[in-house]
This record gives structure tokens, sequence and C-alpha cells, in this order.
């Protein structure tokens, strides 16, 4: 329980499939205190005991449902069938009681499936419900209708309810295309650090071979290190954690014979190819996400430069606002693209450099918007042959 | 007491900030629309119902005055950060005090939901000062209308069940609201933690990768190389535009500063720079980790990004050692490899010590990487970890 809480809490720092089930256990802890407190409203409704006694046994096998469904990680399955569960319950309140609070049900379930921010969820179920809302309101005026009202006051019920939809509606758009938006540029972000890091790895691995050095895989003292503290933290919280160094030989081994070896062996079970699948993201002889978070966490102890507010401005522009800085930045940058690697040839090695005709490519790409100004792709433009001439590849 | 979790890199909290004030600009945007509904909506309603010309003109004027609030604040907030920050509070009480208003001129008990409209108007900031704003004007309002004026929420068929109901699922609207707020507001912010670390992470991999590059070819950059073939560049130029020196003497600056040239000095023999100037132009240098060759790096790179649709919020993405697809026994080898690698060490990444790798994965954003069982073996038993770990690759052990 604290454990739960103490993720609610941290939310920001959990994946998008975590956040789901919290918040799919949170709607369920809700729909679980509602259902209690129906059991109280329920027998003043106008059902004969019987169906409410029915109805509410539906609720609790529905409740236990859900659980299963959480239980076993089926999230979307259990965010459908919370959502029916609360116009399930709406649909018993709006048909059972002429009451006023029976209204609040429309506002209580598009907030329920607002909450889950998945747009066609919005667009489907909260239609229904607006929909319905409207047509209840419509049809039970008298309910809602005061001894001396306002006129036309059962059209403000329908458009304040119309315009709560909207409302949320356009905020669920909004967030839709936000983090669409923010998930792109940090797809794109992971792509460029993932180059970045396959340098790296390059560079280290010859600097390794020069220091005769072994690699991790072939360490026997990190071996011993990794089978230990596996056995350790199984010991912890499994009953036999003896069981785990078969999945760490195999772990290994996949080192040593390679994935697809290990996938065509028709030897090996199904689940043993399932649990290898699942291992070769953390091996230790590529980039593969292992070596991707050792780096990223790594680089917390080097020593970077002191934060400044243009830590992360690539644009020439911006770096160097007068015209001479910033055709002597453009020089630069055109003499590193032409003399210096920036991606692996055909043979493996980092040294493939750009052409001139690629620079002229890249400089008229639309990514080039986060680095350079129109009035400097221009510049070039005019002057791209003393660019070629003077700056190009060297020899 | 556990402390609570920082950022890995405590650099992107300002990045965090600009990104949201990014996106704080375009939701004022939609407030202010859907103010403007609002206001024709209620002024066209008033005027039909002919309704007397003072509850008109003052609600028009309520309404005018926040949306020249907002419009004032989204000018201003250009210049100045903090008129959107101070928007969004005033706009909160703004929207509740027109509800209330509202709901004092009108007396139905149609109008109880105007609070959830000014609720619902409030939360497209996603801001936790604004949801405790909203939280507290609507409970307060609510209570305190239902308390001192009765009256106006009377319906035909008023009973005590019906009064009992309206406030118990009133207060369980507004609790499962301030949930909802509270999860948006912190998923929003994942998004912003993942950019603002990529960044920082992509500067410091560029730092990282240019160290291994010099370590492993034993070579620098060809500093004396750029500047000659820039000078000659720069020549060229200027014959072919007609003027003597095309790029203003900026050549022998960026040349001198390259050379390790007091600043004092650069400035005497160029007057015409200024310290701004030469702290400005130092970022375009070429050697070393300088701005600039971080620029040519990064645009080197850009070519070999593709990003497909399927990628966009795929959790392949979120590099962790707690994916859901993976068994426990996954979730504890890898947590284990990556402990021991951090142990251990290798070429360019030096061993880390216990408090370094307790600080930085118990304290930061690491903790959410792992599997939260396996965390807290590790949070409680970190000495014995360390102690494996120790005598794994003690001299001893690795003969």
């Amino acid at each position: 329980m604290i454990d739960f809480l103490r993720r609610v809490v941290n939310t920001d720092f959990l994946p998008m499939n975590e956040v789901r089930k919290i918040k799919v256990v949170l709607i369920m802890t809700f729909l679980l205190i509602v259902t209690a407190a129906t059991v109280g409203f329920a027998f003043s409704f106008v059902y004969d005991d019987v169906v409410t006694i029915v109805v509410m046994a539906v609720f609790v096998l529905g409740a236990g449902f859900i659980y299963l469904l959480i239980r076993f990680n089926r999230i979307m399955a259990a965010i459908h069938v919370t959502i029916v569960y609360t116009i399930a319950l709406m649909m018993f309140y709006t048909q059972g009681t002429d009451s006023f609070y029976a209204y609040l049900f429309f506002y209580i379930s598009l907030s329920v499936i607002v909450f889950y921010q998945e747009l066609y969820i919005y667009l489907t179920y909260g239609t229904a419900v607006a929909g319905y809302g409207v047509f209840y309101i419509l049809m039970h005026a008298d309910n809602l209708l005061a001894p001396e009202d306002i006129p036309g006051s059962i059209y403000a019920y329908v458009v304040l309810l119309l315009l709560f939809y909207v409302i949320f509606l356009i905020q669920s758009l909004h967030n839709e295309k936000l983090y669409t938006d923010l998930n792109l540029e940090w797809v794109k972000l992971n792509q460029v650090i993932g180059s970045y890091q396959d340098f790296t790895l390059y560079h280290l691995e010859e600097i390794r071979k020069r220091e005769k050095g072994i690699p991790f895989y072939e360490d026997r003292a990190f071996r011993k290190a990794v089978d230990e503290l596996s056995v350790f933290v199984c010991e912890q919280l499994k009953e036999h954690g003896k069981d785990i160094t078969n999945v760490l030989d195999l772990y290994i081994y996949i080192h040593e014979r390679g994935l697809a070896k290990i996938i065509d062996n028709e030897e090996l079970s199904t689940s043993t190819k399932k649990i290898a699948n699942r291992l070769d993201k953390y091996l230790l002889n590529r980039r593969t996400d292992m070596v991707s978070i050792l780096m990223n966490f790594f680089t917390r102890f080097r020593t970077s430069e002191p934060y400044r507010p243009n830590r992360y401005e690539y644009h020439l522009g911006r770096l160097a606002p007068a015209t001479d800085e910033q055709i002597v930045a453009l020089a630069f940058v055109y003499r590193y693209l032409a003399n210096e690697p920036s991606a692996f040839d055909a043979w493996g090695e980092p040294l493939k450099t750009m052409s001139h005709e690629e620079i002229c490519q890249l400089f008229a790409a639309p990514e080039m918007e986060e680095f350079l100004s129109d009035g400097q792709v221009a510049f070039f433009k005019e002057n791209a042959d003393l660019f070629r001439d003077h700056l190009g590849r060297k020899g | 007491m556990k402390r609570e979790p920082v950022r890995v890199f405590p650099e992107t909290e300002e990045y965090r900030e600009m990104l949201e004030i990014k996106h704080l600009r375009s939701k004022n945007h939609l407030v202010i629309a859907i103010l403007t509904a609002g206001a024709l909506i209620t002024i066209l309603y008033t005027a039909l119902a002919a309704y007397p010309l003072v509850y008109v003109l003052s609600l028009a004027v309520a309404f005018l005055a926040l949306i020249l609030l907002n419009l004032t604040c989204l000018a201003y907030g250009r210049e100045n950060v903090r008129f959107n920050q101070l928007n969004k509070y005033v706009t909160t009480f703004g929207v509740f005090s027109v509800a209330v208003a509202m709901i004092f001129i009108f007396r139905s008990p149609s109008m109880l939901s105007l609070l959830f409209i000014a609720y619902a108007i409030a939360a497209f900031y996603q801001d936790r000062k604004v949801m405790f704003i909203s939280n507290v004007s609507l409970l307060f309002t609510f209570l305190a209308l239902m308390t001192n004026y009765r009256a106006f929420f009377a319906v035909e068929n008023a009973s005590a069940e019906n009064d009992f109901g309206l406030f118990f699922f009133v207060i369980v609207f507004i609790t499962l609201l301030t949930i909802s707020q509270y999860i948006m507001i912190k998923q929003k912010g994942f998004f912003y933690n993942q950019i603002a670390l990529s960044r920082e992470t992509e500067f410091r991999n560029i730092e990282f990768m240019i160290d291994a590059g010099e370590k492993a070819t034993k070579t620098t950059i060809d500093a004396k190389g750029y500047f000659a073939a820039t000078e000659a560049f720069a020549a060229a130029l200027s014959a072919r535009i007609g003027v003597p020196d095309a790029l203003g003497g900026k050549l022998s600056v960026l040349r001198e500063l390259e050379a390790g040239e007091t600043r004092e000095t650069i400035l005497e023999r160029h007057p015409d720079e200024t310290a701004a100037s030469l702290s400005r132009l130092s970022d375009l240098l070429f050697t070393g980790c300088h701005k600039l060759r971080k620029v040519a790096i990064k645009i080197g790179r850009v070519r070999a990004v593709d990003v497909h649709r399927r990628e966009i919020f795929s959790e392949t993405q979120f590099k962790t050692f707690n994916h859901p697809s993976d068994t426990l026994e996954i979730k504890i080898i890898a947590f284990a490899i990556f402990y021991a690698a951090l142990k251990r060490g290798s070429a360019g990444m030096r061993p880390l010590s216990e408090t370094e790798i307790y600080d930085a994965i118990v304290h930061s954003d690491y903790y959410y990487y792992n599997d939260p069982g396996v965390m807290r073996i590790y949070r409680e038993n970190n000495a014995v970890f360390d102690a494996i770990a120790r005598d794994a690759f003690s001299a001893e052990a690795t003969k």
C-alpha cells in the first residue's frame, strides 16, 4: 500500500503503462467506494428489492473482474471495464431515482472517462454519456427544475453539460497533440544519442583492446558478482533463489552464441527462446538498452562544463548573433562535416564523412531549422563553391 | 526517512520550466477561446431572457476583464515569463468568481454546474497550485452555497435523501477531479522530465564521445587546419563581395582565444570586442568540447534520424530494467548486471564507489528504472551488495 502511494506521488518518473495501471487502480478504488455507498441509496430507488440485489451482485462481480484484469496485467481491458462499470452505475442511479444528485453522475462519468486521457475512449464513451445526459435532462426536466426557475432553465442544464464535455474534449485533443509532439521529440533525441553511443562504444572497445582488457561477459569476477547478487536478491523475493542461475547461464550463452543461433536451435524449448529474446536487450557486447543505460548513468560522474542558460542551444543564429560570427561558425561546421567522420562506413568503421552534395542536401533539409536560419542557408547556397573549394575534404 | 527523489541531472530543472512555459502559452489561447464562447452564450442568454441591463453589463464586463487580462499577460509573458504564471492563478480566481456571480444572479439549480465548468477551465493549466486554488474554491463555494443559500438549489422533489446525496456525490466528484488532476499533472511532468533528461544526456554523451575518440585515436582536432582553411575561405569571400576583410577580424580573435591568451590581452588588442562578446565567441571554438563542435557533431547525426509512427509511444523507447513483459528473474539479473558493471568499471568508465551508486540510484529518477521489489532489497541491503561486489572483484578472486 505504501509502495503504491509512493508510486502515485512519483508518477512523473513512471512510463505510460505504469501510469495507466495506477489510474485503473485508483478508479477501481473510487468505484468500490461509490458502490459501497450505493448499497445505502439503492433501496430508496424505484427498483424491486430483487432487482436491486441482483444489480448490486453484478457490481460486486464487476469489481472482482476488474481486480483480476489488473492482477493479470490486462490494463487496457480493465480501463474499458471500469468505464462500462461507471456508465452502468450512472444508468442505475438515473433510472432508479428522481433525485437531483443522480444528475451529477453525468459529470462523474465524464470525469472518470477523461481521467484516462485516451482520445478515442473519450470520443466514444464520453460522447455516449453526454448524449444520454442530454436525453435524460430533456426527459426528466421535472426532477431538475426549481419551483420558480429561470426561463429556459432546462436548456441551461443541457448547455452546461455539453460545455463540460466540450472543454474536456478540447483538453484531450490538446494533450494528445502535446504528448505526440513531445514523444516524437524524445524519440528523435534518443536516436541521436544512440548514434553518439555507437561511436563511443567503438572507441571504448579500441581502448579496451589496446589495454588488453577482457570484456565483461568473459570476466570470471564479473560473472561471479552477477551470479551472487542475482541469487541474493532472488532469495529475498522468491523461495528458490538458486533457480535464477539457469537464466544467468543463458544470458552468458547468448553472448557466446548469439541470439539468432539460439532462436534457430530446435533442441531448445520455446520458453527458453522467449527468455533469451527478452534478455537480448541487456547484453553487453553491443549497444543494447543495458549499455545505453550504463553510459548515461556513467556520464553523471564525468565532469561537465557548468550550467549556462544556452546549454541546450544548438542554433548558430542564436549562438552567434553577428553576421561575421555566423559565417565563421558556418565555415567551421562545414569543415567539420566534410572532414570528420559522422557515420559508420560499409566495413563498420567510424570513418564515413560527408560529401559536398550530401552537405548541400543536409543544409536544405527541414531538420536544419534547429541549427540554421533561412539567411544562413541562403548564404551557404550562394557561396557553396567557396565552401567546397576552401573548406572541403582535405587531400 | 527516505529522501524525495531528485532529478538525475539537476541542471535540467530550468529547461523543464522553460518547456512548461512554452506549452502554457498555447493553453492560454484555448482558455481565451473558451472564455469568449462562455461570454457570448451568457450575454446572449441574459439578453434573450430580458434580464435587467445591469446584470447583462456586469457579466459582460467580468468576462471582458478576464479575457483582456489573459491577452495582456500573454503579451507581457514574452518579456517576462512570470506574467504567464500570474495569468493562470488570476484566471482561476476569475472563472470561479464569475461562476459564483452567475449563481447569485440566476438563482437556479441548473447553475450549480457552473462550478464544474470553472474547474474544467482551470484544469487546462495542469498546475499544482492552480489545482489547489480550484479545489479550495470549488469546495468552499459549494459548502457555503449549500449551507447559506440552500434555496438556490431547491428542486421540486426535494427530500433528505436528495440533500445527503447531493452533498455526498459533490464531495465524491471533487475527490475524483483532484486525483485526476494530480495524476494528469504528473503525467505531463513525465514527458517534460524525459525530454529535459535526454537533452542533458545528449550534452554529456557528446562530451563522452569526444573524449573516448581522442583517447582511442590519441589525436585531437586539427585546429590549425581549421583556421588556415577558414582564412582561405574568408579571403575568397572578401574578394567575391569586394570588401577587404569579410569576417571583420573575428578569426584573429578566435585564434587568440584558441591559443589560450588571457581575455585582458585580447581586449587590449581588439578594442571593438567586449567581455561579453569574448564569452560568446569562445562558444565558436572548435577544440575540446566547445559548443560549436557539439553543434557540428549533432548536425552530422541528424541525417540518420528516422522515426516511424509506431515508435512514438512505444514502451521500448523507455530504457528501463522494469519492462512489464519481463519476468522477475530477468529484472533481477538486469539490475545485478548493471550494478556489477558499475562496480567493475571498464575502459573509459572508472569503477564507481558504493556511495556514488547508492545516491544516484536510490535518490534519483533511476530508482524508477527498476522493479520496486528489487529496489527495496537494494535499498535495505546495499552494504551486502557492496560486500559481494568487493569480494568478487578483489585481487585474489580475480586470480
